[in-house]
């Protein structure tokens, strides 16, 4: 029972982590089971389905009831996003697990890269994010090509939606590496949202949130009626990372996240290491 | 239960240039699809968490043997018995339904409005969850 606790309190240290830095707690689920519990990746990706259904939803939930998340966006996207999650889940079946450990250290690295560009332009005084927003929202509300009909009842009070058809194709592309690799697929919506979409971050990121549910059980069903999914593993995985998030959240903005990320990314790339030799090997 | 950051209230997209009188009905729709998984993930938590105990109390470990296969007939059975399986897989199954709950909600909350367009998505959105329990149960 020792390796339960080990699991659970894993999973909060994951699920802190990945509140403090605004990740999703998969991205460290998967390599934590897969390299310290020594799982199979296509289990450790099951697991981390369920962890994150349980922390976005959770977080889902308290967004759209201070109305910060834009449901019929979502809902929209979320259509593209559940249709490559089904793809997704039923392709990873068929995918050997070298072939998931190769992906799953591409988007390790992608990753630790993208918070290394957000550090160092951090540090020398410029903020990307603040600008992106923004220049986004702004462009949205005046740029000549925002949507009409039913796309730009999509938008918000501020902001228009911009460039749907390209939103449709990065869901489905979000939707299937959710399946592949077990993560909320947070890393490409909210760009996607934020940056194509002229959505702002904000509200990008509450919407995420809030399709990345339907995201990862439109895949964990797969998983699940296949016996990919361990319940003696799941559970106390899934309580740790709830309780975790929860903690991390509340610690959000009492906690200086410099150090921390810089702690992150040297493991995100240590451990896209070790998932590209478990890859190789 | 609370994974979100503290902040006040800002629009998302309720209030947005949707239909006339949109916006004060999908706030009232924020709130019952909020709830809904509120309550699920609450649920889903309490099975699990009494699941693990007790794993616990029957020194289960999670290295070990895997737990039988899923059989829908056999979880009223364990559920009566007090089987940590059981509780298990009950607040997984809840945990994996939460969000297509939400789905449904939100199909009936644009029905009442009168809001077609959404109930078409809504209903695409659960067309492909269908199809994820057919084609996970048979292809493979």
């Amino acid at each position: 029972m020792i390796a339960g606790l080990l699991m659970a309190v894993s999973g909060a240290g994951a699920g802190l982590f990945g509140s403090l830095l605004g990740l999703g707690g998969g991205i460290l689920i998967v390599p934590l089971l897969t390299l310290g519990f020594g799982l199979p990746l296509r289990e450790a990706v099951g697991v981390s389905l369920v962890s994150v259904i349980v922390t976005s939803s959770a977080a889902a939930g308290v967004y759209l009831e201070r109305h910060v998340a834009n449901l019929r966006l979502g809902m929209t996207l979320e259509l593209f996003t559940a249709t490559g999650a089904l793809v997704g889940g039923l392709v990873a079946f068929a995918l050997p697990d070298r072939v998931l450990a190769g992906l799953f250290a591409l988007l390790l690295a992608y990753t630790a890269v993208i918070m290394l560009r957000r550090s160092l332009s951090r540090s020398s005084g410029s903020s990307p994010e603040a600008s992106s927003i923004d220049g986004a929202a702004g462009a949205a509300v005046a740029g000549p090509t925002a949507e009409v009909g039913f796309v730009a009842s999509l938008g918000g009070p501020t902001y228009r939606v911009l460039r749907f058809p390209f939103g449709i194709v990065g869901s489905i592309f979000a939707g299937l590496v959710s399946a592949l690799l077990g993560v909320g697929g947070g890393i490409v919506k909210v760009p996607l949202m934020n940056l194509a979409m002229g959505v702002p971050l904000r509200v990008a990121t509450a919407t995420s949130n809030l399709m990345i549910g339907i995201t990862a059980s439109a895949s964990a069903i797969v998983y699940f009626l296949r016996g990919g999914i361990d319940p003696y593993i799941a559970a106390p995985t899934a309580i740790g990372v709830f309780i975790g998030a929860t903690a991390g959240s509340r610690l959000a903005h009492r906690v200086d996240v410099r150090v921390l990320r810089v702690l992150f990314i040297v493991v995100l790339a240590y451990t896209a290491w070790e998932m590209f030799t478990k890859a190789l090997s | 239960m609370n994974p979100v950051a503290g902040g006040s209230a800002s629009p998302g997209g309720a209030g947005g240039p949707g239909p006339a009188g949109a916006g004060a009905t999908e706030r009232a729709l924020d709130r019952t699809i909020g709830r809904v998984l509120q309550w699920g993930i609450g649920a889903s938590i309490a099975l699990l968490v009494v699941g693990v105990i007790l794993m616990i109390a029957g020194g289960i470990d999670p290295l070990g043997p895997p737990p039988p296969p899923f059989d829908v007939a056999a979880l009223g059975r364990g559920l009566r018995t007090v089987q940590p399986e059981a509780f298990l897989w009950l607040g997984l199954i809840v945990t994996i339904a939460t969000p297509s709950l939400r789905v449904i909600a939100s199909l009936v909350g644009f029905g009442r409005a009168g809001d077609r367009r959404m109930v078409l998505v809504s209903a695409g959105i659960l067309t492909v969850i269908v199809a994820s329990v057919a084609l996970g149960s048979t292809v493979g």
